[in-house]
């Protein structure tokens, strides 16, 4: 009896070794790279002072040495730096006052000042300026409501019921969702939540400031928090001056709590890698931005900045971030690219369009080319999608099959254009390419359209290749305020000194670019991100495995002559001590 | 006494190098995380790790190697466990657990597909002699005037570096998070207070493409200002930014050969 129950014991503890041995290798591959990289709205309030002249005249001090740049001299939003914000400073001159847990249109509370002032503005210039002491940021707190005569004269505004906040689960989200409908939060917000709503950029206030609709997916934006507190905060406070309004009437509390569970479930936090891996594949590729295959592959989303290396500089992108995979096979490497875009407005000059680049050669040291755009002798090599162009590419193919239909999104704009630009210059030189690859042998990637490749060694040095080697192909389209494009290239092609050849298990530096179109972006003016780094994914080899069969045999017989010496020379214990 | 034969120092050295290894693996990071006040844990770097381990496990060497009776004790762990069941189950974990160690370690080696770039230790760059011998201009000027400059120069600050540098010049502009190589943070006294007002001023005119080659990452995202402003505007930026930082500028040291 006894031995069994010790045997059972021994084969437990092995078990729970092996076990504890196992979820440290899981947990190490888990941890890597991935950071939070971003602000949270903190709601504790501390220290408050009572409002005096001197605490007035000392808060005026700090003003004029830390705000004033962006919310000017005289508080009206105004200062120097302003004109490079893109969301503008708070006008303090006015009630525009975002985060407050007041109704709407009226003042915010002295802790919704502390607040805001303590955790900044995530998505905008405003830092967190938990750096000055409780008692400063309540001077200057003292002295920003002397900008706005109301602090002074109205009654001080009452704080609206936070709501008793119930958990979410998906019976609410659902629930939440039809109020997402009803309540018309779409026509705004789009009905992914991506900012595309019908009616937002048709609108201008009062003050002729242009409104963006909050982009719903992106947690990490959310204007005074994303927790589901914040959220529903936000719902019933409304927002001043902005068409988002107060929903405490039209909404009971508890069902802004489910739409806030539902706001809460279309959200995600950024998650950014610096490897992005490229699944192999054996069979073909995906066919379209849309096919199903590409859920195989796991997307990094990459932060993004405006283009400030060089004149002249870009500092209101509409970008910030952007994801992508990778899949390739035998043959090609395909990318899918998504960014969120409120608008779908193409022209001839200003297009919404993607740009990956790469080395030109694959460096075999550390040193990479310069991030933007390469330098003289260390040269980049640029893949360039432009919407226009794809929509031109659209109407054509749409003339050639006749009577078949659109395949996608992409054309939709195109009909209009069209006309007006088809017999352009510079699309005439495209058009030549793009028939060149419809006549191709090779039916894989069916209507897609060449897209350009550039040679770059530096801003001021840009070159389009020769059109027999652009090799590179891409389609995209925009639905529901997102971009997708596929871009694809074979992984070597006859051009070695200016294309990257693509090699298995090395890791090959990318960065990406984007141009807003109905941002006016173009050329310099533009979204991009640093290197990052790409890497085809190898199956396991099969002498791995081999080499690991190898270690352990030899481990193992060292470890038994080991252990058999000192069996049969025991170590003598010393006499002093027995 | 008769416990006395059955030494089990094989097992508390084993057990030693796990503790050691679970505090620099799982809990360093959330240790340097509190200490140095960031919002996200700091792993260990996967070489420093390395020798930590080989730290440990040498230092257990040494220790029951430091007298005949430990390194006698520590080796009469293999021998026989005789009646004692416990050491009969240590010894059976240990002889199997050994081998797939290695075998783990050789998988691990041998799988390159895994593999994260090295990143390269910032490495700064000496002053150009062209530019040890520049003077700021406004040094001289007084207070008053000065005081102007400065602010001049804040605003500068704020107009072109405050995407990347921030408002409160701590490096955390709204542009920051886009670079892997993050802007500095001039609040931080191991940053522009531990240079000379002149190498500011060849960092902020030649910036990122101007490093020479050693500055290793070369990754720097430092525009080369000089296609925009002119030198006067750099030097007054230099004042405004230590102005903003809260920083002075290392004086030269007069004594030079």
């Amino acid at each position: 009896m006894k031995k069994i129950k010790k045997n059972l014991i021994l084969k437990g503890l092995f078990i729970c070794l092996f076990a504890v041995a196992l979820s440290f290798i899981c947990l190490s591959d888990g941890v890597a790279q991935s950071s939070q990289l971003f602000k949270t709205y903190k709601k504790e309030v501390s220290g408050k002072i009572p409002e005096t002249s001197d605490s007035i005249a000392a808060g005026k001090e700090i003003y004029e040495k830390r705000c004033y740049y962006c919310h000017g001299i005289t508080g009206d939003g105004n200062g120097p730096a302003a004109p490079r914000l893109d969301p503008k400073p708070r006008n303090f001159t006015r009630n525009e006052y975002k985060i407050r847990s007041t109704g709407l249109s009226e003042l915010p509370t002295d802790e919704d000042l502390f607040r805001i002032i303590t955790s900044g503005v995530e998505g905008s210039a405003m830092p967190f300026w938990s750096t000055l002491s409780a008692k400063e940021r309540w001077q200057v707190i003292h002295y920003i409501k002397t900008f706005n005569k109301d602090f002074r004269d109205k009654a001080a505004s009452k704080e609206v019921s936070s709501g008793a906040g119930k958990a979410s689960d998906q019976e609410s989200v659902k629930r939440g969702k039809k109020m997402f409908k009803e309540a018309k939060c779409f026509l705004c917000h789009g009905e992914d939540g991506k900012a595309d709503g019908q009616i937002t950029t048709t609108l201008k206030g009062k003050w002729n400031l242009p409104y963006k609709a909050r982009n719903l997916t992106k947690s990490w934006l959310f204007k005074g928090g994303n927790s589901s507190e914040d959220i529903f905060r936000t719902v019933t406070t409304g927002i001043n001056e902005t068409p988002m309004g107060s929903y405490a009437d039209y909404l009971t509390d508890e069902d802004r709590g489910h739409l806030t569970h539902y706001v809460k479930s279309i959200s995600y936090d950024m998650k950014t890698e610096v490897v992005l891996k490229s699944k192999l594949t054996v069979g073909d590729l995906p066919d379209s931005p849309g096919d199903e295959a590409w859920n195989t592959a796991s997307s990094v989303e990459l932060p993004m900045a405006g283009q400030i290396i060089a004149s002249p500089r870009f500092w209101t992108p509409s970008a910030n971030s952007i994801k992508i995979k990778s899949i390739y096979n035998n043959e090609d490497i395909a990318f899918l690219i998504e960014w969120d875009d409120m608008t779908n407005e193409q022209s001839e000059v200003y297009s919404d369009a993607v740009a990956l680049q790469f080395p030109t050669k694959i460096p075999e040291g550390l040193k990479k080319p310069y991030f933007a755009m390469g330098e003289s002798g260390n040269g980049v090599v640029l893949w360039h999608w432009r919407a226009y162009e794809e929509s031109l590419h659209a109407v054509k193919e749409e003339a050639e099959m006749g009577s078949e239909t659109a395949t996608d999104g992409g054309g939709v704009v195109a009909v209009e254009e069209e006309t007006g630009h088809a017999e352009g210059g510079e699309t005439q030189e495209e058009s030549a390419e793009e028939e060149a690859i419809i006549e191709a042998p090779k039916e894989k990637f069916k209507n897609f359209m060449t897209i350009r490749e550039l040679n770059a060694k530096g801003f001021r040095n840009l070159v389009v290749q020769p059109s027999n080697s652009q090799d590179a192909k891409g389609k995209g389209y925009w639905e529901k305020g997102k971009w997708k494009v596929m871009v694809t290239r074979p992984l070597v092609t006859s051009d070695k000194k200016i294309d990257i050849q693509f090699e298995k298990g090395k890791l090959i530096p990318y960065a990406l670019a984007i141009w807003d179109g109905s941002n006016k972006e173009i050329g310099g003016q533009k979204s991009i991100t640093s290197w990052y780094y790409l890497s085809l994914e190898m199956p396991t080899p099969k002498s791995v495995y081999f080499y690991v069969i190898i270690a352990i045999i030899i481990a193992v017989s060292i470890q038994f002559w080991v252990i058999g010496r000192i069996r049969r020379f025991p170590p003598e214990i010393p006499a002093e001590e027995v | 006494m008769g416990n006395k034969k059955n030494s089990y120092s094989m097992i508390v050295a084993i057990v030693s190098i796990l503790i050691v290894f679970i505090i620099i693996k799982f809990i360093a990071p959330y240790v340097f995380m509190f200490l140095l006040a960031k919002d996200h844990t700091m792993p260990t770097p996967s070489t420093l790790m390395l020798w930590y381990m080989i730290l440990a496990i040498l230092g257990a060497l040494v220790y029951v190697s430091t007298s005949d009776l430990k390194w006698a004790r520590f080796l009469s762990f293999i021998l026989p466990a005789g009646d004692d069941k416990t050491k009969t189950l240590f010894q059976k974990i240990i002889v199997i657990s050994f081998p797939l160690l290695v075998g783990w370690f050789v998988y691990s080696g041998t799988m390159s597909g895994t593999a994260s770039p090295v990143e390269l230790r910032i490495q700064h760059p000496t002053l150009l002699q062209e530019y040890e011998k520049l003077e700021n201009p406004f040094a001289n000027a007084d207070e008053k005037t000065k005081r102007r400059y400065v602010e001049e120069g804040k605003i500068l600050y704020q107009q072109n570096c405050r995407p990347c540098h921030g408002s409160k010049a701590d490096g955390n502009g709204p542009f920051a998070n886009a670079f892997r190589l993050r802007p500095i943070n001039f609040t931080d006294p191991g940053t522009i207070a531990t240079v000379v007002e002149n190498f500011a001023f060849w960092r902020i005119k030649e910036g990122g493409p101007g490093l020479p080659n050693v500055s290793t990452p070369w990754d720097s995202a430092m525009p080369a200002w000089e296609d925009a402003l002119t030198d006067e505007q750099i030097w007054k930026i230099i004042m405004g930014e230590y102005a903003t930082a809260g920083v002075a500028p290392r004086q030269r040291e007069e004594m030079e050969h």
